[in-house]
């Protein structure tokens, strides 16, 4: 039996944005949008995420981190890509301090900054069209390792 | 020579003018532009490196104290003498001789090891280290603060940044005239079109270009516009800081309505990419002032309601509190300086502010109730001023003044403007049309070690707040 994806808590990483991404990310939180009604919030730990959404093009200093944050989520779970920085197509990611994006993002989400309205759909599109057990791919073992 | 350096750098801190920018050049020389805010006039000072070091002015003057550890990350040159010569923006993933403002390649790649470099903590009985970031429990730019605290008290917080460091000045070198804008708009959506506006200045000086009074009445609706923008959202999130949804859900909402607004007639949410060298966007009069309108019938209430609310007031009375002589000798810029009582305002040196700007808005108490009040009094007379410039577009006739960047355009200039967070420069190097060295110094690069400072002697629970009335961007300064 599958189900279509009713919540989705995600946790921000700020991976070397220049913090437009971040101020629709939280327009999303505000009233016009109001993010919560479809089961969308940011949560404050990776522990109490079931996805992980990155803005930048994934600076050297934070790459680590942003792996860390990934590993401390536990599955099903998945990787977004939010604004083009993230998606590999910003206008800093052949820069040498940059790894150019998110590797292999479940979902991307492009724009710069991504329009919070259009942002919301898809995310909303997403959820309708997976199901609670096909999230990722992840092996769950992969997971049981304990990352501070 | 380095007597004359210390000397002559001394000499215009204390006649009260603005440290504008102090950097280097691959070539091994060091400059500082001042600035003179009576007669607006710039002064550059030059030094050569001997033996790929130069003397420190950090000791001395406190404010140089990060451009130096900065030119030294990467262009190699060394600060003899320099109080805290630790990394700032290097890590300790950069191959040693990886240097990137002077010899642009990175190789062999980055070393596997942690980016992280040792903190600066407190030692003793009772101590306890706190460690934040970089990633944070919410929608926030990336940092790693390390805090020493005793108890509820802070003792001493050692703020590392430059997470967000993309090399951006490294990126610039080499483009030419029509590359740059994209890639300016981008180092910052709070202070986008302060950074275009720099752009298209610096490019206009060496051009020999004089934009009519139309263009720079369009650039200060924009520029004002985008004020708006920022302070509303920093207003938003102050609330947030303590936990008053309300206030913060009414001020995101009247942001939104402003972003909205600001789509329709400029294009675009964050006015990214509507400044270039020679033009700017434009929208009618009465259809700015009509966004204007829609804004202040929201904003009148919610600034009566918020500071009508004695639990908030109170909670920001007397907390992270930064004393003038402190602001002064650390070059702190914008909202910070002005709240402790420092009159100054890029807008009273940009002669063509001219008389739509009502002068700088003061208060004394350095708390984060004076940078809250500040705020709002810097709203309303920014909308204020958006209108005066609107009604003045129809006054002043619209000229079409055609302009192509000269082929080989050469030469070094200054520009500077008021960004939301302060005085924001940008020192241009162009060589046969193509950038040859590109330095942004933003405002928040002034006032991060002062917040650090700042923090010290409050309680843990108040760094939130504080952090937040300050609400220093990262990426600008990261750059
Ligand atoms: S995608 Fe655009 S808005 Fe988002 S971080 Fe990159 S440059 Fe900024």
């Amino acid at each position: 039996m599958s189900k279509p994806v009713r919540s989705l808590q995600i946790r921000h990483v700020d991976a070397g944005s220049c913090n437009g991404c971040e101020q629709e990310l939280t327009a999303l939180t505000g009233r016009d949008y109001d993010m919560q009604r479809y089961g969308l919030d940011i949560v404050a730990s990776p522990r109490h995420a079931d996805a992980m959404l990155v803005t930048g093009p994934v600076t050297d200093t934070m790459a680590r981190s942003v792996e860390r944050v990934w590993q401390a989520i536990s599955v099903p779970k998945i990787r977004i890509a939010f604004g083009d920085c993230a998606a590999g197509c910003g206008f800093s990611q052949d820069s040498y301090a940059s790894h150019g994006g998110l590797n292999d993002p479940d979902l991307t989400i492009a724009g710069c900054p991504p329009e919070p309205g259009k942002a919301l759909s898809l995310l909303r599109a997403w959820m309708a069209s997976h199901d609670t057990h096909g999230m990722t791919s992840v092996e769950v073992e992969s997971n049981s390792k304990k990352i501070g | 020579m380095t007597t004359t350096w210390k000397h002559q750098n001394q000499l215009h801190k204390d006649s009260g003018h603005e440290l504008l920018t102090l950097t280097a050049n691959r070539r091994g020389k060091l400059t500082s532009v001042w600035l003179d805010p009576d007669d607006h006039r710039q002064s550059f000072l030059d030094l050569d490196l001997v033996d790929g070091s130069f003397p420190s002015l950090a000791a001395s003057l406190p404010e140089t104290a990060w451009d130096e550890r900065e030119i030294h990350d990467l262009f190699g040159y060394i600060p003899l003498g320099h109080p805290d010569p630790r990394p700032l923006i290097r890590t300790p993933r950069w191959p040693k001789d990886f240097l990137p403002l002077r010899s642009a390649q990175l190789s062999p790649g980055w070393l596997e090891v942690e980016p992280d470099l040792p903190a600066l903590q407190v030692e003793g009985d009772g101590v306890t280290i706190m460690k934040v970031g970089p990633t944070h429990a919410g929608i926030i730019e990336s940092g790693h603060f390390v805090f020493s605290i005793i108890g509820e008290n802070v003792l001493h917080l050692d703020a590392h940044l430059f997470q967000n460091h993309r090399g951006i000045e490294a990126l610039l070198e080499g483009k030419t005239v029509g590359e740059v804008s994209p890639l300016v708009t981008r180092i910052c959506a709070a202070d986008s079109v302060s950074n275009q506006t720099n752009w298209a200045s610096a490019v206009e000086q060496l051009a020999g270009f004089i934009p009519s009074e139309r263009l720079l009445l369009n650039r200060i609706i924009l520029l004002e516009a985008e004020r708006v923008l920022s302070h509303l959202n920093d207003l938003a999130q102050i609330p947030a800081g303590v936990g008053y949804q309300v206030a913060h859900q009414r001020a995101l909402a009247m942001k939104e309505l402003w972003q909205r607004g600001l789509q329709s007639l400029f294009g675009h949410r964050f006015l990214f990419e509507t400044v270039h060298p020679g033009s700017a966007v434009s929208a009618p009069a009465d259809a700015v002032s009509e966004i204007v309108h829609a804004v202040r019938r929201h904003w009148v209430p919610w600034r009566q309601v918020v500071m009508g609310h004695h639990g908030f007031t109170n909670r920001m009375r007397g907390v992270g509190t930064t004393p003038l002589d402190q602001v002064i000798r650390m070059g702190a810029q914008g909202v910070t300086s002005r709240a402790a009582g420092k009159e100054f305002d890029a807008r009273q040196s940009i002669p063509w502010y001219g008389e739509v700007f009502e002068g700088p808005v003061i208060r004394t108490s350095g708390d984060v109730l004076a940078r809250f009040e500040l705020r709002l009094d810097e709203v309303e007379a920014s909308l204020r001023i958006i209108e005066k410039a609107a009604r003045m577009t129809y006054k002043t006739p619209f000229q079409d003044q055609p302009f192509t960047v000269p082929e080989d355009i050469d030469g070094r200039a200054v520009a500077f403007s008021e960004s939301p967070h302060g005085l924001n420069v940008h020192d241009v190097s162009l060589s046969q049309g193509r950038v040859s060295r590109y330095h942004v110094r933003a405002a928040t690069y002034r006032n991060w070690p002062l917040v650090a400072q700042t923090v010290a002697g409050n309680a843990v629970a108040d760094f939130p707040l504080i952090n937040k009335s300050f609400e220093l961007c990262y990426s600008c300064t990261d750059r």
